[in-house]
């Protein structure tokens, strides 16, 4: 089959609403939309606090967050298999080969983004915006969420990049999901499947499909910015 | 009656001594203003009073209560407020800073309102209700920020070179606004080299030479 074929066939399984593909889409973006909601308000904090808090060690700690922003997934993927596989510490919760899996996989790679890119938007803020806020008598939790709101966009920036990186993701969701049909096959997954079979047209669409979601979350982020500048 | 009194107040910045001030005495109904070279410490001094930096010793008192600087008191944060030479303002609206310290303070919304509006008027905002704060001149942030301190009422104003790299009729403006500023009950520090400012009437001069404060009398014309 020629490229210009598989990508018309790709376009007809799209458009007949074809249950596999759609059903593949919908647990990519069940996981890493849960991952995103318990990985974001963790990693803003940890990133918040990074940035107010003098303690020993704090520079050696952003280090390794920094380091972390390189590690391979497939890693996160192999420690969290040794975790979760029968002889693990967390064995018994007989996790392995679930969405549930998955998603704690995805938290883990999506928080040293979240938390190394907050600390930087909050580190980046206006000096002042604190002390102003401070001055005018607000609280610490006040001028915590003052200081979020202020360098929102630069938040928004950090959980594009880190959604960016979990759902476009193959390495960790294929070793602790097991890309099972219909359970925890997620478009990563299975283009990497139907491609080795041959079915470039599944492949195709779904590239598709992860392309748009992608490029939509950060399209949508860039209007937003534009908007609050005119 | 000492509204605010500080006694051996020093601050250091590396080796250099920027302040060593013996004793500092703000009353109520005064107003003062603060004057010295650039790098005399004014700014420094006004942002301890307000609890922002932290001196390296010496007292406080607010009306005869002895307080602490590690940390700061809340309760004194109410009483005391500090406006930077360059207000910063939220990226919300005009009316949404004016509000901010009011919220903070846990003013009901209704209450709130009427004291927002009130700001306004004295300030004379009306017309930029629409505008974003980030897209007001340096002189209409000054007297947003007026607004948002007057708001509130504070004890003690404490005001760093509010017409700096002002134009004439904003700086005219401000000068009116700071003027209007106080009640029997309170005080207020403006530091500036302004001159329309140091002559303005009824106010106590505080100059800061080589880290200590010289009072009216002693301080150079």
């Amino acid at each position: 089959m020629g490229l210009l074929d598989a990508t018309h066939a790709a376009l007809r399984l799209l458009l007949s609403g074809d249950a596999e593909l759609w059903t593949i889409v919908g647990v990519s973006l069940s996981v890493t939309l849960r991952a995103m909601l318990v990985a974001m308000p963790v990693g803003i904090g940890c990133g918040y606090l990074l940035a107010t808090l003098r303690f020993p060690g704090r520079r050696a700690l952003i280090v390794v967050i920094q380091g972390l922003l390189a590690s391979p997934t497939v890693v996160v993927g192999l420690l969290l298999y040794l975790l979760l596989s029968r002889q693990g510490v967390f064995g018994q919760l007989h996790l392995l080969f679930t969405q549930t899996a998955m998603v704690i996989g995805q938290v883990l790679i999506a928080l040293p983004v979240l938390i190394a890119f907050s600390l930087s938007a909050i580190q980046g803020a206006d000096p002042r915006a604190r002390e102003t806020a401070v001055a005018l008598g607000a609280s610490g939790a006040r001028v915590a969420w003052t200081l979020l709101v202020e360098v929102r966009f630069a938040l928004m920036a950090a959980v594009c990049n880190a959604f960016g990186r979990v759902v476009s993701e193959i390495g960790c969701s294929l070793m602790v999901g097991g890309n099972i049909a219909g359970v925890t096959r997620n478009i990563p997954t299975a283009i990497a499947l139907e491609t080795s079979k041959g079915d470039f047209a599944q492949g195709i669409a779904l590239g598709i499909v992860l392309l748009v979601v992608a490029l939509g979350v950060n399209f949508s982020f860039a209007f937003f910015q534009g908007e609050s500048r005119r | 009656m000492s509204l605010l009194a500080v006694a051996g107040l020093a601050k250091s910045f590396a080796d250099r001594r920027l302040l060593a001030i013996e004793t500092l005495s703000l009353s109520a109904g005064e107003r003062y203003v603060l004057t010295g070279e650039n790098g005399s410490g004014k700014s420094t001094l006004l942002r301890i009073l307000a609890g922002i930096d932290a001196p390296d010793g010496g007292s406080g008192h607010f009306r005869e209560h002895r307080f602490d600087w590690h940390p700061y008191p809340d309760w004194l944060r109410r009483e005391v407020i500090y406006v930077h030479q360059q207000p910063y303002l939220f990226h919300t609206s005009v009316a949404e800073n004016i509000a901010y310290g009011l919220r903070a303070r846990g003013i009901e919304a209704s209450e709130r309102e009427r004291l927002v509006r009130a700001a306004i008027a004295w300030a004379r905002l009306g017309h930029l209700l629409r505008t974003p704060p980030q897209k007001l001149s340096g002189g209409e942030r000054q007297r947003v920020a007026l607004a948002r301190a007057w708001v509130l009422a504070p004890k003690v104003l404490l005001l760093d070179e509010p017409t700096a790299n002002l134009d004439a009729e904003s700086r005219q403006q401000t000068i009116d606004l700071v003027h209007g500023f106080c009640g029997p009950e309170s005080t207020a520090v403006v530091a500036c080299h302004d001159r329309d400012m140091i002559a303005l009437a009824n106010r106590r001069r505080l100059h800061l030479v080589d880290g200590e404060i010289r009072h009216d009398s002693e301080a150079a014309p």
